[in-house]
């Protein structure tokens, strides 16, 4: 499936360059939905599903003016399009269909003649259509009638007054062939159908309208007028008579009985020019919705504001407590706003929208926006028209960056550069930042910057043809004072120059002219015809390719200060690091987020587009997004936490041990540029279909999850940059042993007790092998075993000193459980009736043991001798009686450990006869050890202990000390060259379809041997390393199980039951390891047994290699006895080398 | 200077305010440049613009004031104001410990990205609502009776100030208390060699500018510090 769409993807590519570019539908190449959707104004949950050619013909002839020649009338050819509720008709020839190029889909954005993006024509729900009529005609046309509820809310009335009601009536002829019209005329049929529920909900908001009222006969007009904002009650700004509002409503009123009014209105030429002219007070606020398509929101969803209200009633946010602050200062001088009343409707608008988006909340110039809004219209239209405005019209102005200010800040730069070049030059010769200037002009959409009067003047444009008419009055005022400017040589006189413009805007443009006519034009009708004839070039598409343009180096500039912020304002952990350290932290938490969310996005498009390939409705309706770009932190953050999985594919880059074994695991190329750009290189769409995109998988490990915990502090399931800056700190910052190795028990500690029980020593085992399982890294000074190995094998060829490094870590992991079951404290003070003599002798050696170790904590003497040393003892007390049958189920757990040193015994006996010796007096005292695994016998290890464990190993204390730490590549992260090991080396885990439980235990089912298939050495590696996992998944299994059991029956007889079974286990383990097989680490049962002995023997050996003294030795022993698990059996001699090359042999020849 | 027409040299001076919303950056800069104080004032878009004069016994400073929206998301619009700024005023609320805390975030901010050399003063507003608004003879003045409401002890600010080498003052935008002495100190301590004349060359001395400074920077900086400012 994800071939099949990546091979779509690229299909497409070829066709249409523009895709592919950025496969996400954003602004950088919008889907064709969306600028349908613009083009229109209409919600996001319309898509253009059919369109056909069309001629609308808008009959003159209306009841109140009489009969007129019907023959004529108006006539525009154009395109008609339905989509899910509306059928939209359009003289602007854009094209949604896909086939369409983005082109012919987005030509609206170039010149539209004072038009707007839809031009001339209509956008009617399809609930106010109340009847359609296939027109019979002479040559073979294909016609259709369309009536529609224009005044609907008034259906109520009487019959007397319906015949005022002129019947809105239109025709179009579909000019297309037969089958398309049918087609065509189908999808109408089933919206049609679909839609007559609305007809209530229509009616409701049109009954809304101020329109509606106006329309209304005389003698019903003593109803109240429906909601005209503020200025109803407190006046409109400006005086009405040199407004000429009357006159304008006069007209107004002509044209909505002509053209009809709201939903059903037709756009013709004289819309446009009413609205050039300035809107009437009581209609601006209507004309606005309809314009700007809010009303389509409202219309989709007219309880919403209401809802919202009522639903967070009560409730507090940080917006809440900005918006309060600032509620005194909006619009102060307008009376409206120095009432409760006023304050109250500007307080509910911006609350209910702060909770609506929460992501962008509240934004001061919002107040000032809404307030203007709120005296020509009521707070619900308030409330869509600020939607309109954040979502669509000046998307990103109000966002928490503001990018979208910034970024058109940076595209009116760039026209006056390019309008204006004098003025430009001598603007950065002056080194004066325009934006300083303009700046409050876009953000407040001139409100605050002309009279009020003049601003809704721009508004009212603003609103039809988009935000290309911010620009072009922009530039018209500094062409208009251009002279002035040239003569401002700094910020203020910059400033002033315009200031004072501004407050003469109503002042006549040519005072001295002689020409009357000339002298009436004010400096404002200067600055419209300026702004719409000399930048008429300035479209909508200059503007979106501009914003293209510059968006990049906008967000950059944004995000690095951001970066700079965020990284500033870190905690005190945050010094640990040093600061490439967190800057690399910063980029790779945000990097990840970002991806993941671009990923989301894309595999929703994709399945969305699937979908409606399968043309199942209901998911095309779900799919509902918002055509505006999210997660890149310029774009304000949208996200700003890390769950589980981003944590492990944050983790993935940058530590090899967190990529999942999964056998097809595709290189994470990109990583090495990702520094540089990080957004900038999520271009590619192949990959980016694949849930962790073009990355490896990462690993799902207990360890990580553990992790992710151990980060979350707030346990809200998701971390903050802050979490992860901490978590690493503790890992990374303090470069001390201890403090890692104690982060690492606590790591463990779940309930933060200061105890790990044996569930928890055998997760840390799983843990240290899953870390390891890709080799160490760090500073690991190689032992002379290794050295003498590599030597050795020179010859041999095939193996490298880290590869022995990694086989003597299992070593050590190895012997990591067996010895903190050795020295963990038993939870259960009752066993302390154990038979003392025995203690002894093992307390005597323990100690003998402790002394030869080096250890650089002195804590971890504490063991000999303090409490927990008694604890130890009493430990052992149940298994003192080995051949009682009480102690039978303890044998199963102590076969997984036998199994581990059963590969050591291969070796350890090749040490020769003082070694036996030994092993035969510990003998006894292994077993006890064992015991420890008894689940009837809950015990634990605590720091100190642990301590004490891992620095009695050299090599635990290094993976402590240096390559646990190293592990994470913060900054440099995972070249492509860290990363070969991956595939390779880790194929026995894959095979097994590991996460590193799961498998060991499927391992256990049957044939507890994996066939190393010959891989030489690496293939060595691998059983050992999956051997190591069995281990310790085997161990738990059976403890769990014999667990089970204890609780069951804890009748003697039972025991004996559980032997045979025992001995059955035994001989099938041992049966591989007798017919030679490689990788046949179980020997029979007495061979077991003798290596069950050899524990100690191990940990003496052990112990010396992390005494200076004997370490050469005993490291070679202990190095040859790992690769002896290999499957050698005992045949190696005295030379480790040779054994080991023996067992390249083996593996070979099996 | 090159300015010779005027018997006292004059120059202007590019001041920027920042800090947390609502901690009277505003208050401040209608204070000092008009000596008013308004409860409701229009929360700032952008920027705002104004200029003051400033008398000093051997020059005049104009200051240039850009005072910035306190919002925090305005805060990336913080460069485009602070660029080239000579002289900083870094307000927070003296009862309002996070506004400290978000003032020196934007001293870090102004020391490794505005101008070098750039003077940053870090003004306590709201002095009339603690009870020790010693110079403010106002109402604010109320010795015991009143509920003190300072959160940011003198001591704790004046020693952030001291360690990063910042001018440190508590200031009643209300009473005006202080206000003044804080535009008089910033302009004694701007080294006269900084100094652009009012109609100062543009970008191309700005490198000359730094030349002068380095080489004068062992001149007699301000002797004339503690002198009043004619506003």
């Amino acid at each position: 499936m994800l071939n099949l769409s990546s091979f779509v993807q690229k299909a497409q590519q070829l066709l249409d360059p523009n895709q592919g570019l950025n496969i996400t539908d954003s602004d950088r190449n919008p889907s064709k939905a969306s600028l349908f959707q613009a083009q229109f104004r209409l919600p996001a949950s319309q898509h253009p599903l059919y369109e056909i050619t069309a001629e609308l013909t808008i009959p003159l002839a209306n009841a109140t003016q009489g009969d007129r020649d019907r023959e004529r009338g108006y006539q525009y050819a154009g395109k008609l399009h339905l989509s899910e509720s509306y059928l939209c008709f359009s003289t602007t020839p854009s094209s949604f269909v896909q086939s369409a190029s983005t082109p012919t889909s987005s030509v609206f954005t170039g010149q539209t003649h004072g038009g707007g993006p839809s031009g001339n024509g209509f956008t009617f729900p399809l609930s106010s259509i109340r009847r359609v009529e296939r027109l019979h005609s002479q040559n073979f046309q294909f016609a259709l009638a369309i009536s529609t509820w224009n005044g609907i809310s008034q259906e109520a009335a009487k019959d007397k007054d319906r015949k005022d009601l002129r019947e809105q009536r239109i025709t179009i002829q579909l000019a297309s062939s037969r089958q398309a019209c049918e087609r065509f005329c189908d999808g109408l049929k089933k919206g049609l159908r679909t839609n007559v529920g609305n007809v209530t909900k229509l009616k409701k908001v049109m009954s809304e309208c101020y329109s509606e009222y106006l329309l209304r006969p005389e003698e019903q007009k003593s109803a109240t007028p429906p909601d005209a904002g503020l200025g109803l009650l407190f006046r409109y700004p400006g005086d009405p008579k040199k407004l000429r509002d009357r006159a304008k409503m006069r007209l107004w009123a002509e044209y909505l009985r002509d053209n009809g009014r709201n939903a059903t209105l037709i756009r013709q030429p004289t819309f446009h020019k009413l609205i050039r002219v300035g809107l009437p007070n009581r209609l601006r606020g209507e004309i606005w919705e309809l314009t700007s398509g809010s009303l389509y929101l409202r219309l989709e969803n007219p309880t919403l504001y209401a809802d919202t209200l009522a639903k967070h009633s009560g409730m507090e946010s940080l917006a809440i407590d900005e918006i309060e602050k600032d509620l005194n200062r909006s619009l102060p001088e307008y009376p409206g706003f120095q009432s409760e009343e006023g304050i109250g409707r500007l307080r509910r608008v911006l609350t209910a929208y702060s909770w609506v988006n929460a992501d962008v909340g509240y934004c001061q110039a919002m107040n000032i926006v809404v307030a203007a809004l709120l005296i020509y219209m009521s707070e619900a239209q308030a409330f869509f028209l600020l939607s309109a405005l954040c979502d669509r019209l000046v998307p990103g102005y109000y966002s928490t960056t503001m990018y979208g200010t910034l970024l058109d800040q940076k595209v009116f730069e760039s026209l006056v550069e390019k309008t204006m070049p004098i003025l430009w030059e001598h603007l950065v010769k002056s080194d004066v930042q325009l934006s300083v200037v303009s700046l409050p002009w876009f953000l407040s959409l001139y409100i605050n910057s002309m009279p009020l009067v003049f601003a809704f003047r721009v508004l009212d444009v603003f609103f039809v043809e988009g935000p290309k008419v911010l620009f072009q009055v922009g530039l018209a005022i500094l062409r208009i004072n251009g002279e002035e400017l040239l003569d401002a040589t700094d910020d203020g006189a910059f400033i002033s120059v315009l200031k004072s413009y501004f407050s003469r805007l109503d002042e006549s443009a040519h005072p001295k002219s002689e020409n009357p006519k000339l002298r009436a034009v004010t400096r404002f009708q200067e600055l419209m015809v300026v702004a719409f004839k000399e930048f008429a070039g300035i479209t909508h598409n200059s503007i979106t390719e501009l914003r293209l343009k510059n968006k990049d180096a906008v967000l950059n500039n944004i995000e690095s200060f951001a970066k700079r912020t965020a990284i500033r304002n870190l905690g005190p952990d945050s010094k640990l690091l040093n600061a490439d350290e967190l800057a690399a932290l910063y980029d790779r938490f945000y990097g990840v987020l970002y991806e993941r969310q671009q990923r989301d996005h894309i595999i929703k498009q994709e399945q969305a587009r699937r979908a409606k390939n399968n043309r199942s409705r209901a998911a095309v309706e779900a799919h509902d997004d918002h055509s505006i770009e999210k997660g890149r932190v310029g774009l304000g953050p949208s996200t700003s936490l890390m769950d589980y999985d981003a944590f492990r594919e944050f983790l993935a880059g940058m530590s090899k041990w967190a990529i999942s074994d999964a056998p097809s695991t595709p290189r994470r190329e990109t990583l090495g540029d990702r520094q540089s750009g990080f957004y900038s290189s999520f271009r590619r769409s192949d990959a980016a279909l694949s849930p962790w995109g073009a990355g490896p998988e990462p690993a799902n490990h207990e360890f990580l999850q553990r992790l992710f915990r151990k980060w979350d502090v707030g346990s809200a399931s998701a971390l903050t940059l802050q979490n992860v800056v901490s978590g690493m700190a503790r890992i990374k910052g303090k470069r001390d042993i201890m403090g890692t190795i104690n982060y690492f028990f606590e790591l463990h500690d779940d309930d933060g007790d200061g105890k790990v029980d044996r569930e928890g020593i055998l997760r840390m085992s799983e843990a240290l092998l899953f870390l390891s399982r890709r080799g160490l890294e760090g500073t690991l000074s190689p032992p002379s075993s290794s050295l003498a190995l590599s030597t050795d094998n020179v010859n041999g060829g095939s193996e490298a000193p880290g590869q022995s490094v990694n086989e003597r870590f299992l070593g050590s992991v190895s012997a990591f459980i067996r010895r903190c079951f050795e020295y963990a404290d038993p939870d259960h003070p009752q066993n302390q009736n154990a038979i003392q003599d025995v203690q002894e002798r093992l307390d005597a050696q323990k100690l003998e043991d402790i002394a030869d170790e080096e250890l650089a904590d002195p804590d971890a003497f504490a063991i000999g001798d303090d409490d927990d040393d008694d604890d130890l003892l009493t430990m052992e007390s149940p298994a003192e009686s080995p051949k009682t049958a009480a102690i039978r189920p303890d044998k199963r757990f102590n076969e997984p450990p036998e199994l581990e040193l059963n590969s050591s015994s291969a070796g350890a006996r090749a040490d020769g006869d003082d070694m036996s010796t030994r092993r035969r007096v510990s003998k006894a005292q292994s077993e006890k050890a064992n015991a420890a695994l008894d689940p009837s016998n809950p015990l634990h290890i605590t720091l100190p202990t642990f301590r004490m464990v891992v620095l009695a190993d050299e090599l635990l204390e290094q993976f402590f000390e240096s390559s646990f730490p190293t592990s994470f590549h913060i900054i440099e992260g995972l070249g492509s060259s860290a990363t070969p090991t991956s595939a390779s080396s880790l194929t026995t885990f894959s095979s097994l379809g590991i996460g590193a439980g799961r498998a060991v235990n499927a391992a256990l089912g049957g044939t507890a041997v994996t066939p190393a298939g010959g891989r030489g050495l690496r293939g060595v590696l691998d059983n050992i390393v999956t051997d190591g996992m069995r281990v310790a998944a085997e161990v738990r299994r059976r403890m769990e199980e014999a667990q089970r059991e204890l609780e069951k029956n804890a009748l003697p007889g039972q025991r004996n039951d559980d032997e045979d079974d025992e001995d059955e286990d035994d001989v099938g383990i041992g049966r591989p390891s007798g017919a030679g097989k490689p990788g046949g680490v179980y020997s029979g049962d007495a061979e077991r047994r003798s290596v069950r002995s050899s524990d100690r023997d191990l940990l003496t050996g052990a112990d010396a290699e992390a005494s200076d003294a004997n370490a050469a030795a005993a490291g070679r022993a202990s190095g040859s006895l790992e690769v002896g698990s290999g499957g050698s059996g005992g045949n190696g001699g005295n030379e480790p080398g040779k054994g080991a090359g023996k067992v390249v042999g083996v593996e070979f020849d099996g | 200077m090159a300015d010779s027409g005027a018997p006292k040299p004059s120059s202007s001076v590019k001041l920027v305010l920042l800090g947390e919303a609502a901690v009277g950056k505003s208050s401040l800069v209608l204070r000092f440049v008009n000596n008013d104080f308004q409860e409701n004032k229009e929360p700032t878009i952008g920027a705002a613009f104004l200029t003051q004069k400033c008398n000093l016994p051997t020059r005049t400073i104009k200051f240039e004031i850009w005072d910035t929206a306190g919002q925090e998301r305005f805060a990336s619009l913080a460069p485009m104001y602070y660029r080239n700024a000579q002289a900083a005023l870094v307000v927070y609320d003296l009862t309002k410990p996070t506004s400290l805390i978000k003032a020196k975030h934007w001293v870090a901010e102004l020391q490794r990205q505005a101008s070098p050399g750039i003077v940053i003063a870090l003004v306590g507003n709201k002095l009339d609502l603690t009870n020790d608004s010693a110079g403010g003879d106002g109402e604010g003045a109320g010795g015991g009776d009143g509920e003190d409401a300072r959160k940011v002890t003198t001591e704790e600010a004046k020693s952030y100030a001291e360690e990063e080498g910042l001018l440190f003052f508590e200031t009643s935008a209300k009473t005006g208390y202080n206000v003044t002495e804080v535009f008089t100190a910033i302009a004694n301590a701007i080294p006269e060699t900084s100094l652009k004349t009012a109609r100062g060359p543009g970008a191309s001395s700005a490198a000359a500018r730094t030349e002068e400074q380095r080489v004068n920077l062992n001149g007699p900086r301000d002797p004339n510090a503690k002198e009043g400012c004619a506003c």
